[in-house]
C-alpha cells in the first residue's frame, strides 16, 4: 500500500510542471479534469478518494491482521507466564466442591461477581459433564469438572484482554494436560478414552464461553476484518482461472464440492467452539481434495493451496479473520501444531496471508491492469482464464446439451415411428403375397368351388357373346363388317366353342345341381 | 520397510518402543515431484488416482527404528513462487525437511539451493534437512550430475539421495536416513513425576485466592 503513497506523491510532483495542454479527464472518461483533483474530474474524483481510503483503512488495519505476529507474541508470553497463572488456576476457592457432582454445578450456587453463562455455554458445560459422567470414573469426573469449573469462573470475573486470556487459558490446557496426562487411570484397561479426548472435550466448553466475551470482542478487530472483507470483494475477478487451479468446472460433482466446501468455509463463522470451528474447516479441506479428484487432478499442495484461495475468494467468509485468530487463541495448542487440522488451518491462514499481499506479480500482469481490475475500472477480458470458472454459463451449456439431446431423441423417435410404419405396409402386402400362394399351392374345396363356378360363369358369357355375334352377322353381315373384322384376329375363339361346348354344359349341370342342394 | 499404525500415547518412557511424532515438510519447485515422493513412501504407489485416500497434501507414515517408532506427519507446500513467502508457516516446527529437485531441470536444483539457505536462515536450527534428486529413472536426460549435488550436500551437511517415486529407488531409504538422524528424545507427554489426582492438594491451597 506505501506504492500507492508514493504514487500520489509523484502526482503531486508532476502537477507542478503540469501544462494546460491536456485538460481532460486522466480517466479518458471524456469530462475535464482539474489539477487540483489530480486532472479528474469531479466523478472520478470522488471515485479515487474512495478507493484511496479504502487501501489506507486496509494499510492501517494490515498490522492488526497480520497472523506472524500475535503468534510469536504468544509463544513468548506463554513460556514467561505460565508458572504464576498455573496458581491461579490452581486454587480451588469452591467451598461446596468437596459434595457437589460434576452434573450438579447449576448457576445457583455460583458466585454473585460472576456474568451469567451464555445459553451455549450452557449448552456447552452440559454436554461436557455428560462426557465426563459417561467415560470417566466418578472421582477424575468430579476432579476434571471442578478443576474446568473453576477456570471457567474465573475467565468471567477477571477483566482481560483476548491476548491475556489466551495466555491463561492456553496455559491452564498446558496444566491441565499435564495433569491428568500423568494419572494412570489412563492406561487401565476399563478407561474407554484418551487424555486427548478429555482436552478435547475441555477445550470445547472452555472455548464455547470465551466466545461471548473474546470473540472478535474489540472494535479495531471488526474493523479489520470489515477491510479484509472489503479487499476479498475487491478481488473477486481473481477467478479460479487466474489462480491456474485444476478445477473441471464443466463437471457437476466438481460444482457441487465446490459449493460445500464453500459452504463448510462460512459455516466456521456460525460454530462457538475452536473445535467445531476446526471441524468446519477440516471438511471444507477435505471437500476441496475431492473436487481436485473429480477434476482428475493431483491432491498435492501445489494444487490445494490455489484451490482453498480460489474457494476463500468465492465465498468471503464473514468475520473470517477473527475466526483464525480466536482458534488460533483458544484452541488446544498441540492441534494447531501437528495433525490434519493444524495442516488445514496453516493452510487457511496461508490464504489469508495471500490475499492480504497480493499484488500484481503474484499473478504475473501489469501493476496498472491489476489495479484498474481491483477498482473496478476495467473488467477482465473474457478468455478461458475467468470464464472457467462461470458456473452460470455452465449450467446453461449443460442445459443447452441435454435440450440437444432431447431433440435428437426425438428425431430418431420420429424416425423409428416411421420406419415401422413402412414396415408394417409392406408386410401386409408380404402377407398377401404369401397367402395368395398358399391358397394356390393348397386350394380348399370351397376355393375350387368358386374358381369353377367363376369359370362356368365366364365361359357361359363367352357362349353368349358368341351365339349373339353368330346371330347379328348372320342377319346383317353388311352392317357389321367392321366388327367382323375386328373379330377377325380373335378366331381362336369361335374355333375352340366346340370344344368348350361340353365342359361349360357339365359346369352349369353341377352349378345348377349345387344351387338346388 | 516395516511400517505400522502409531500406538498413540500409549508409549512407556524409556521402553523399547517409544513413539515420537515429527514433522517434516517437503519444499521444492512445482512439478519436482514431491507428492509422488511421498505417495510412493506412505502408499507404495505413483499414480495418485489409483490411491483411496482424500488427499495427497497432508499424510502421516509410521516406521519402526530398533528402538523407537516415528511416526512421520508429512506437510507439503505449494511449490509456485507465488507462494514463496508464506513457506515460514508451514516449516514453523518441523523438525525435518525435505529438499526436492527435479534431476532432469537444472532450475529446480538452482530453487532447491535456495531453499536450503532459507531453511538454514530461518527454520529451527536443529532440523534435519535431506537433499533428494527425484526422478533418478530418466538418467538420461539428466542435467544436475551427482557429484555436483553430493559436493553441495557435503558442504552443507545435508542427507542426499538421488530418488525415483516411479521406480521407488531410495524412497524410503531417505525417509529411514532421515528417521535415523531425528533426536528421540522423551516420548511426548511423558509423567515427570506422579501426582495422585485424587489428593485433596487443591482444595486445601487456595482459600486466599477468591
Amino acid at each position: 500500500m506505501s506504492d500507492k503513497h508514493g504514487e500520489e506523491d509523484e502526482s503531486k510532483k508532476a502537477k507542478m510542471h503540469l501544462k494546460a495542454n491536456d485538460l481532460l479527464c486522466v480517466n479518458g472518461c471524456g469530462f475535464y479534469g482539474t489539477p487540483q483533483w489530480e486532472n479528474r474530474c469531479s466523478k472520478c474524483w470522488r471515485a479515487h478518494q474512495n478507493e484511496l481510503k479504502k487501501s489506507q483503512d486496509f494499510a492501517k488495519n494490515k498490522s492488526l491482521l497480520s497472523f506472524d505476529q500475535f503468534q510469536e507474541r504468544r509463544k513468548s508470553t506463554t513460556e514467561s507466564k505460565s508458572r504464576g497463572i498455573k496458581n491461579l488456576f490452581k486454587t480451588s476457592p469452591i467451598p461446596e466442591s468437596g459434595t457437589s457432582s460434576p452434573t450438579s454445578t447449576s448457576p445457583s450456587s455460583t458466585p454473585t461477581r460472576r456474568r451469567d453463562l451464555s445459553p451455549d455455554s450452557l449448552e456447552a458445560r452440559k454436554q461436557f459433564s455428560d462426557f465426563l459422567v459417561a467415560n470417566l470414573s466418578t472421582a477424575m469426573a468430579q476432579e476434571i469438572a471442578r478443576s474446568v469449573k473453576n477456570a471457567v469462573n474465573k475467565i468471567s470475573e477477571m477483566r482481560l484482554n483476548s491476548e491475556d486470556m489466551s495466555d491463561l487459558v492456553i496455559s491452564y490446557y498446558q496444566y491441565l494436560g499435564d495433569r491428568i496426562g500423568v494419572h494412570s487411570y489412563f492406561n487401565s484397561p476399563d478407561c474407554k478414552v484418551k487424555v486427548e479426548d478429555v482436552m478435547d472435550q475441555v477445550e470445547k466448553y472452555i472455548s464455547t464461553c470465551c466466545y461471548a466475551m473474546f470473540f472478535c470482542a474489540s472494535h479495531d478487530e471488526e474493523v479489520a476484518d470489515m477491510s479484509l472483507q472489503d479487499r476479498i470483494r475487491s478481488l473477486h475477478w481473481v477467478t479460479a482461472g487466474f489462480l491456474e487451479t485444476k478445477l473441471v468446472f464443466k463437471k457437476q460433482n466438481v460444482r457441487d464440492k465446490v459449493d460445500e466446501a464453500i459452504t463448510e468455509l462460512i459455516e466456521i463463522n456460525a460454530k462457538k467452539s475452536a473445535f467445531e470451528k476446526l471441524d468446519c474447516l477440516t471438511r471444507s479441506c477435505k471437500a476441496i481434495f475431492e473436487a481436485l479428484k473429480e477434476s482428475e487432478s493431483s491432491t498435492s499442495a501445489d494444487e490445494f493451496l490455489p484451490t482453498l484461495i480460489y474457494i476463500l475468494f468465492r465465498g468471503n467468509p464473514p468475520l473470517i479473520q477473527s475466526n483464525v485468530k480466536f482458534i488460533s487463541r483458544f484452541a488446544v495448542p498441540a492441534r494447531l501444531m501437528s495433525g490434519e487440522a493444524a495442516y488445514f488451518f496453516t493452510n487457511l491462514s496461508c490464504a489469508l496471508e495471500f490475499a492480504r499481499n497480493m499484488n500484481h506479480e503474484s499473478l504475473q500482469m501489469e501493476k496498472t491492469e491489476f489495479e484498474a481490475y481491483t477498482s473496478g475500472h476495467m473488467a477482465p477480458p473474457l478468455s478461458v482464464l475467468n470464464t472457467a470458472c462461470n458456473q452460470a454459463m455452465y449450467v446453461l451449456e449443460g442445459t443447452i446439451e441435454t435440450i440437444v439431446t432431447v431433440a435428437k431423441k426425438a428425431e430418431d423417435l420420429l424416425k423409428n415411428l416411421t420406419g415401422v410404419d413402412k414396415k408394417s405396409d409392406d408386410d401386409l402386402e408380404k402377407m398377401l403375397i404369401l397367402i395368395k400362394e398358399t391358397v394356390d399351392i393348397f386350394p380348399t374345396d370351397e376355393y375350387i368351388q368358386m374358381k369353377e363356378s367363376i369359370f362356368a360363369e365366364e365361359q357361359e358369357t363367352a357362349d353368349l357373346l358368341v351365339s349373339l355375334s353368330r346371330q347379328s352377322s348372320e342377319s346383317g353381315r353388311g352392317t357389321l363388317s367392321t366388327s367382323a373384322d375386328n373379330t377377325q384376329p380373335s378366331t381362336p375363339q369361335p374355333q375352340l366353342d366346340p370344344s368348350f361346348e361340353s365342359p361349360l354344359a357339365a359346369a352349369i349341370v353341377q352349378k345348377e345341381a349345387t344351387d338346388s342342394n | 520397510m516395516a511400517a505400522r499404525n502409531s500406538a498413540g500415547g500409549a508409549a512407556r518412557p524409556g521402553g523399547p518402543n517409544r513413539t515420537c511424532q515429527f514433522k517434516l515438510v517437503l519444499l521444492g519447485e512445482s512439478a519436482v515431484g514431491k507428492s509422488s515422493l511421498v505417495l510412493r513412501f506412505v502408499k507404495g504407489q505413483f499414480h495418485e488416482y489409483q490411491e483411496s485416500t482424500i488427499g495427497a497434501a497432508f499424510l502421516t507414515q509410521t516406521v519402526c527404528l530398533d528402538d523407537a517408532t516415528i511416526k512421520f506427519e508429512i506437510w507439503d507446500t505449494a511449490g509456485q513462487e507465488r507462494y514463496h513467502s508464506l513457506a515460514p508457516m508451514y516449516y514453523r516446527g518441523a523438525q525435518a525437511a525435505i529438499v526436492v529437485y527435479d534431476i532432469t531441470n537444472t532450475e529446480s536444483f538452482i530453487k532447491a539451493k535456495n531453499w536450503v539457505k532459507e531453511l538454514q536462515r530461518q527454520a529451527s536450527p536443529n532440523i534435519v534437512m535431506a537433499l533428494a534428486g527425484n526422478k533418478a529413472d530418466v538418467a538420461q536426460k539428466r542435467t544436475v550430475e551427482y557429484e555436483e549435488a553430493n559436493a553441495y550436500a557435503e558442504d552443507n551437511a545435508l542427507l542426499f539421495m538421488e530418488t525415483s517415486a516411479k521406480t521407488s529407488m531410495n524412497v524410503n531409504d531417505i525417509f529411514m536416513a532421515i528417521a535415523k538422524k531425528l533426536p528421540i528424545g522423551p516420548a511426548q507427554g511423558e509423567p515427570t513425576g506422579t501426582v495422585d489426582m485424587n489428593q485433596p492438594q487443591q482444595q486445601q491451597k487456595g482459600s486466599c485466592c477468591k
